[in-house]
């Protein structure tokens, strides 16, 4: 682990650069530029309002606000683990060229995405003054409950890194269990109070079961609805996660010089 | 050009003369083997439509190759096509793992030249010789302050702070080239002896190249198929065969038994 830390203090003014410049490269290659960073979780989130706002008729208190912010945070999650899978094929010519950290890779890809999730919550703020939420007296939590999705996603990504070397499909099989946890994490619906009075059991089982849930309807009692988090809970995830990812950077050490053998 | 030779030669007995430098040993390689067997990538698919084991292909590129490198020698590596002599320098650059035997670089900063390592097309040229350079293992610092020396070198004029995209072929190989030139490390894994540009340019990249070669200070390994190249600029030169070293020795020898080999 001292050996991760570290590559991590070398190679971080490596990881931010390339960060910039992928997006410097993104912006580069479009005509609207950054504008699509703000456009693509804005138009994300109208068709999430016209099926379940509109055409079922949400309840939630302050719905539009409620699905931007699950939306932000599932897609910073989404990026990341699905991009992990093929991380390493991704970036062949520098794997098979120098010696680099592996995770350094995944780092900077986080960063990316980081960098876009930040817009979106700039834009989850002007929502939230133009819809007259009132200020919440756990709103520090935010920052506790955004560090723990970090770590969470960091930690499903490193170890999908390393199997997505050798299993070359995982990508398909990757894709539709993130569909399947798409629906299970409640981004259009309140987990607690739609599932919560008939399926008591149901609602526990996934809200405690499936971090990113845990961690978006955390993030809305805490932004919204002046609500404390369920702190247990988040600790027990950041436990999980820190083992697993232990257990990740572990195994992407032992296998970095095979992967230039495999791909 | 046999002139240079025998300067490389005369250097080499002046170090003679001063024997705790000459017998410094750069690079110790003891009984190593390098494989790719077993890690192919499977796919789901495929072993839920084959569930007998694939058949693994075992396929030995390195076998059992001991030998030391001194600290300022160049060592010339010489050998017909898939003879595992690439293999060899990825293994000494950190790119594979042995999997046996061990490779000791004495804590010797090491890299393996290869141009254009993560280059992005849409930054200038600039961004690119620090996300290049960063990659090969500089820090930000060292690279800055060789930077007025890489672009002097590569002769690009303004266009050095244009996007690399709107390049010709012939300026993104000298921009690659002069990075790789000027950021040095005390060993360096050559794999083919690189000129690049026109005429003009290759010349210079040439007479670059033998310059940093023949610094006294700096231990060098030349993977070639010129055996022209390797008369001129070695100390020693190994001839693999198979996996093997067949012989290894004085250039002009071990390179003629190798000529009448090849017949």
């Amino acid at each position: 682990m001292t050996r991760f830390w570290n590559d991590l203090k070398k190679y971080y003014k490596y990881e931010v650069r390339a960060a910039k410049s992928e997006l410097k490269t993104e912006v580069a290659n479009s005509y609207l530029n950054w504008i699509w960073w703000v456009l693509d979780p804005l138009f994300t989130m109208m068709i999430y309002y016209l099926i379940f706002g509109v055409v079922f008729k949400a309840k939630e208190e302050y719905f539009t606000t409620f699905l931007f912010i699950g939306q932000t945070m599932w897609a910073f999650f989404n990026k990341n683990v699905v991009q992990s899978v093929r991380m390493i094929k991704r970036n062949k010519s520098i794997v098979a060229r120098v010696y680099i950290p592996k995770f350094v890779l995944l780092v900077s890809n986080m960063m990316i995405n980081g960098f876009k999730m930040a817009i979106s919550w700039v834009i989850v703020v002007i929502m939230m003054i133009a819809t007259k939420v009132p200020l919440s007296s756990h709103l520090i939590c935010f920052i506790p409950i955004l560090l723990v999705m970090v770590l969470v996603t960091f930690a499903v990504s490193i170890n999908l890194m390393h199997f997505g070397v050798f299993i070359e499909d995982l990508g398909n099989v990757i894709n539709i269990a993130m569909k399947l946890l798409l629906y299970m994490t409640g981004i259009f619906y309140s987990i607690e109070t739609r599932l919560g009075p008939d399926h008591p059991l149901i609602a526990k089982i996934i809200l405690h079961g499936n971090p990113m849930a845990l961690l978006i309807t955390d993030m809305r009692n805490v932004v919204l609805y002046d609500k404390a988090p369920h702190w247990i809970w988040l600790l027990i995830w950041t436990v999980i996660s820190l083992i697993f990812s232990i257990i990740g950077i572990k195994t992407i050490y032992k296998n970095e010089n095979t992967y230039a053998k495999v791909i | 050009m046999s002139n240079n030779t025998d300067v490389i030669k005369k250097t080499e007995t002046d170090n003679s003369n001063n024997k705790s430098l000459s017998e410094e040993i750069a690079i110790e390689v003891k009984d190593l083997w390098i494989g790719y067997k077993d890690i192919q990538a499977y796919s789901i698919k495929k072993s839920l439509l084959k569930l007998k084991k694939a058949h693994v292909e075992e396929f030995q590129a390195v076998r059992g190759v001991s030998y030391t490198v001194r600290r300022g020698e160049i060592l010339g590596i010489i050998g017909k096509n898939g003879s595992g002599k690439s293999t060899m320098l990825k293994a000494l650059a950190g790119i594979f793992c042995a999997d046996k035997g061990s490779i000791d670089l004495k804590g010797n900063s090491v890299s393996l030249l290869s141009i254009g390592v993560g280059f992005q097309k849409e930054i200038t040229g600039r961004e690119n010789i620090l996300l290049s350079g960063m990659l090969l293992g500089f820090s930000e610092e060292e690279i800055r302050e060789k930077m007025p020396d890489i672009i002097e070198f590569a002769e690009l004029g303004k266009f050095i702070d244009k996007p690399v995209k709107t390049y010709s072929s012939g300026m993104y190989s000298k921009l690659a080239f002069s990075i790789t030139a000027v950021l040095q490390t005390e060993i360096m894994l050559i794999d083919e002896v690189l000129s690049v540009g026109d005429a003009k340019f290759k010349k210079k990249s040439y007479r670059k190249m033998k310059e940093l070669i023949s610094n006294k200070d700096r231990t060098v390994v030349i993977v070639s198929h010129n055996e022209q190249t390797l008369l001129e600029l070695c100390d020693r030169v190994m001839w693999m065969h198979d996996g093997e070293i067949k012989r290894i020795g004085d250039p002009k020898e071990v390179l003629e038994e190798y000529a009448e080999f090849m017949k």
